[in-house]
């Protein structure tokens, strides 16, 4: 009796011991997940707090934003999350796609300010659509002739976008005259049309006849088609009279309605639709509204807000020895530039490569070891140091191609050969996750290879090639171990006038500021460019992740 | 001859076949490109290394115990010895908090604790080295001088504390799925003969999955040898020779990795010495082999560990 109770005991002590010693694993384990998020997380608010300088404000600018935007807005954000879990989707959404709309018309209005004027973007879609229209003749009168067609879309496009210049071509051909490009026409013209007079047909008509288009396919109405064309139109001109008593300009207010008013309108549209989580589209009212009215409230109650560092003057100023003049624009337009230089570079070579070894590479022979050596090659490139990619940038595009040191183009080479790797990985994960009962069904009704590719496998897998690329995009915005390598400028004060100028970049001018003992810079300055560095890649980082979970494939 | 009415689907539309050909050879040409790359890497650094070498014997650039270019000194122990020190450091942070990291998101987490966790650990890799330098530089150093350590402004401790931040996602997601990996079957067995999950997780998944957390290890190693903006921002730029009788002064004190010195070697001025210039490529292809063995062995062991359970 004794023995056994004894027994029973000892038993139940060793439970209790196992399990309190579970627990404290279990507790430990998701302590370790944490604190790496925590404290990055405790840093982000360090550096937002001496960035944006909160606590200059006067009391009763926080009381009442408080009682305008934070007690709304969080008490409607719980409430969703409490009670209707697809309204909080919406909310989320609906948000994320005002930002990264406002974001993009920023980008999109320093684009053509900086780097491609209005002029030479109206003289591209004109180019485009000639050659869409030599296209269309072509197919109806010899719809079989492929191999002609391609040959002649690529006469015209090098036709109009070059022209034919007087001499040897010219004089080779027999003509009397030259051809001029259409840009060299346009440049030629006595009046210039205005900036909006060429946005309207190169970009509104374009993007209202997609919206239309779109419509029309969702809703199977025409109507409604060119009901969506006409609003996105007229909300576009509308800005001839109100974009300037806004005070952003017309081009600045058409861009903004393209890209932020016509998707977020597609999207409210859909929802309305679809009658699920409507509550979710008033989220974003609740804190536009709030911001206003605090806005309003503290103007008119005489409270001071705070004196921030990062503000529009540091958005729209150059860098400079005096910290409170300092701004960060040049290296913002030198950014965007690289990385249009990567985008351009990278997505066709990337998303090429990872076809290839996805569907056409052979897997036994010489060919398919040679396959295997490039897979387990591309592997090893991911993981070599971003510093030896720039000194490959070094070696090869500036010593040895002699392209100017620090341009653009050097430094979106260099960055680009870095994430290459990473954009091949990801595609190929997109690609392969394409179920093979499609190709097969494609391949049945007689495809070829590279029709499969074009009409089932690539459309199936943009959603999953677009997430990996753009959070790949998000890190070569960050690395600046290359651009230190290729000798990109420490401090500009101009934005570069061309792909091959010198250039600096949003890290490259933290690093620079980082070297400064001045307080000021690194107190200052320095959050300030952090932030908008920070923000930027957030928002990337969001945008794909919003990708990811609209058309994540249910596995 | 078929007329246009009637769909002819034997017929081969002109060029279609050239076509289909021309289309495989340049995807092919974009996948070579990466071997491309690879070899221009080797070629054009060795080019210059050999250079280096020439007028530098290697036997005073793998044993030197000097870098000071102006002397024209070019030993590289004591940038090794920084390397080394701040990849010992941050894997003493990275490995134990990532493995355990992963215990918890493949043993522990329910699906709503995952699709938070996941995503946050994800942004901490992609959050850009030069910010994490700035923190370590601006907040850090401070922080752990209020603790009463007596670090100086530059210091080898706060870079290796942010690497160690930085790598813990590498070895955390590498780890998770060797963990996921390890079949149910193994955990069931374990539960029937009354383990508990404390015990399945430590003396069941993680001897299973062994191999794929080793291989995350050295990925996340050699991740934490070419980290170069948090070293460079805020590690300093003095080599230190790695003191053994005193370590602590060197992980309080400042230092300089191969990294570091290859990018202040190309901001200076020292472009006009030549073999200043050049020790930049001695420099970067020594890291290069080091960093694409490590990844070559890592890539050995997962792929010998995935054989297991297939």
């Amino acid at each position: 009796m004794a023995t056994q109770d004894g027994l029973e005991t000892s038993r139940e002590g060793d439970q209790q011991v196992s399990r309190m010693r579970g627990r404290i694993f279990e507790a430990m384990c998701l302590a370790a997940t944490a604190i790496g998020l925590v404290a990055v997380g405790i840093l982000l608010l360090y550096v937002t707090a001496d960035a944006i300088r909160p606590f200059s404000a006067d009391p009763g600018w926080h009381l009442v934003f408080f009682a305008t935007l934070v007690v709304p807005s969080t008490g409607f954000g719980l409430y969703l999350y409490a009670r209707d879990g697809n309204a909080g989707k919406v909310a989320y959404t609906a948000l994320g796609l005002g930002l990264i709309g406002v974001l993009l018309a920023g980008a999109l209005v320093i684009l053509f300010v900086e780097i491609f004027p209005y002029g030479e973007w109206f003289a591209l879609s004109i180019a485009l659509a000639i050659l869409g229209a030599v296209t269309v003749v072509h197919r109806r009168y010899r719809r079989h002739a492929e191999t002609e067609r391609t040959g002649l879309l690529i006469v015209t496009l090098l036709v109009t976008v070059f022209g034919i210049p007087p001499g040897a071509i010219a004089e080779l051909l027999g003509l009397p005259f030259y051809i001029p490009s259409v840009r060299g026409l346009i440049a030629s013209s006595p009046v210039l049309p205005l900036d909006w007079i060429m946005l309207v047909p190169s970009l509104v008509l374009p993007v209202a006849a997609a919206a239309g288009w779109f419509v029309r396919g969702r809703r199977e109405s025409n109507r409604a088609g060119l009901v969506t064309a006409g609003a996105v139109i007229v909300g576009s001109v509308l800005g001839v009279g109100l974009g300037p008593v806004v005070g952003v300009g017309v081009e600045g207010w058409m861009l903004i309605v393209l890209s932020t008013a016509v998707p977020l309108g597609l999207y409210v549209e859909s929802v309305l639709r679809r009658d699920e989580g409507r509550l979710g589209l008033l989220f974003p009212v609740v804190l536009v509204g709030g911001t206003l009215l605090g806005a309003v409230l503290t103007r008119t109650l005489g409270f001071a807000g705070p004196d921030p560092w990062l503000d529009w003057g540091f958005l729209t100023s150059a860098t400079s020895t005096t910290p409170a003049d300092a701004g960060i624009y040049p290296v913002m337009v030198g950014s965007i530039m690289l990385l249009i230089v990567i985008v351009l570079t990278t997505f066709p070579v990337g998303v090429g490569a990872a076809i290839y070894l996805e569907e056409y590479a052979p897997s036994s022979g010489l060919m398919g070891r040679l396959v295997t050596l490039i897979e387990i090659n591309i592997g090893n490139l991911a993981g070599v140091p971003s510093v030896v990619y720039g000194l490959l940038g070094l070696a090869l595009f500036v010593r040895f191609f002699q392209m100017p040191t620090g341009s653009v183009i050097v430094g979106g080479l260099a960055v680009g050969l870095l994430i290459l790797p990473i954009i091949i990985i990801s595609a190929q994960e997109a690609i392969r996750s394409v179920p093979d009962s499609m190709r097969e069904a494609s391949y049945g009704m007689g495809a070829t290879r590279w029709q499969t590719v074009r009409n089932v496998v690539l459309p199936e897998a943009l959603p999953g090639i677009l997430t990996g690329t753009i959070l790949a995009f998000g890190r070569a915005i960050g690395e600046t171990a290359p651009l230190l390598m290729i000798g990109m400028a420490a401090s500009v004060r101009v934005p570069p006038n061309g792909f091959f100028s010198r250039s600096g970049a949003m890290p490259r001018q933290i690093f620079q500021w980082a070297r400064q003992f001045d307080p000021a810079f690194l107190n200052g300055v320095l959050p300030a460019g952090v932030v908008t560095l920070v923000f930027v890649l957030l928002v990337m980082n969001g945008t794909a992740i919003i990708i990811r979970n609209r058309y994540q494939r249910g596995s | 001859m078929s007329t246009d009415t009637q769909p002819d689907i034997t017929s081969r539309p002109t060029g279609k076949v050239a076509r289909e050909k021309l289309y495989n050879g340049i995807f092919f040409l974009c996948a070579a490109l990466s071997v491309a790359v690879t070899l221009s890497i080797v070629v054009l650094l060795a080019r210059d290394a050999v250079g280096f070498f020439a007028a530098v014997p290697p036997s005073d650039f793998f044993l030197g115990t000097e870098f000071v270019a102006s002397k024209g000194k070019f030993g590289v122990l004591p940038l090794v010895s920084g390397t080394l020190l701040v990849t010992v450091l941050s894997a003493l942070i990275a490995i134990p908090i990532g493995v355990a990291a992963a215990v918890y998101l493949s043993e522990y987490a329910s699906e709503r604790m995952r699709a938070v966790l996941k995503p946050g650990l994800e942004i901490l890799a992609g959050i850009p080295t030069v910010v994490y330098g700035f923190f370590a530089l601006v907040y850090v150093t401070p922080f752990l001088r209020v603790l009463g350590l007596p670090v100086a402004t530059f210091n080898v401790l706060s870079a290796s504390l942010m690497v160690g931040i930085m790598i813990i996602p590498m070895v955390s997601s590498l780890s998770e799925d060797a963990m996921s990996s390890v079949p149910d079957s193994l955990r069931q067995a374990g539960y029937g003969l009354g383990a508990t999950k404390y015990d399945v997780s430590t003396s069941i998944v993680i001897p299973a999955a062994l191999s794929g957390i080793f291989s995350s290890f050295i990925l996340a190693l050699s991740r934490a040898i070419g980290e170069t903006m948090i070293v460079a921002v805020a590690m300093g730029l003095s080599p230190q020779m790695l003191d053994l009788s005193d370590p602590l002064s060197n992980v309080l004190g400042n230092g300089q990795t191969m990294t570091s010195k290859m990018v202040q070697v190309v901001g200076s001025e020292l472009a006009g010495s030549d073999a200043g210039y050049k020790s930049l490529f001695a420099i970067g292809i020594t890291l290069f082999a080091i960093t694409f063995i490590m990844n070559l062995i890592s890539n050995r062991i997962a792929a010998r560990y995935r054989e297991e359970y297939e």
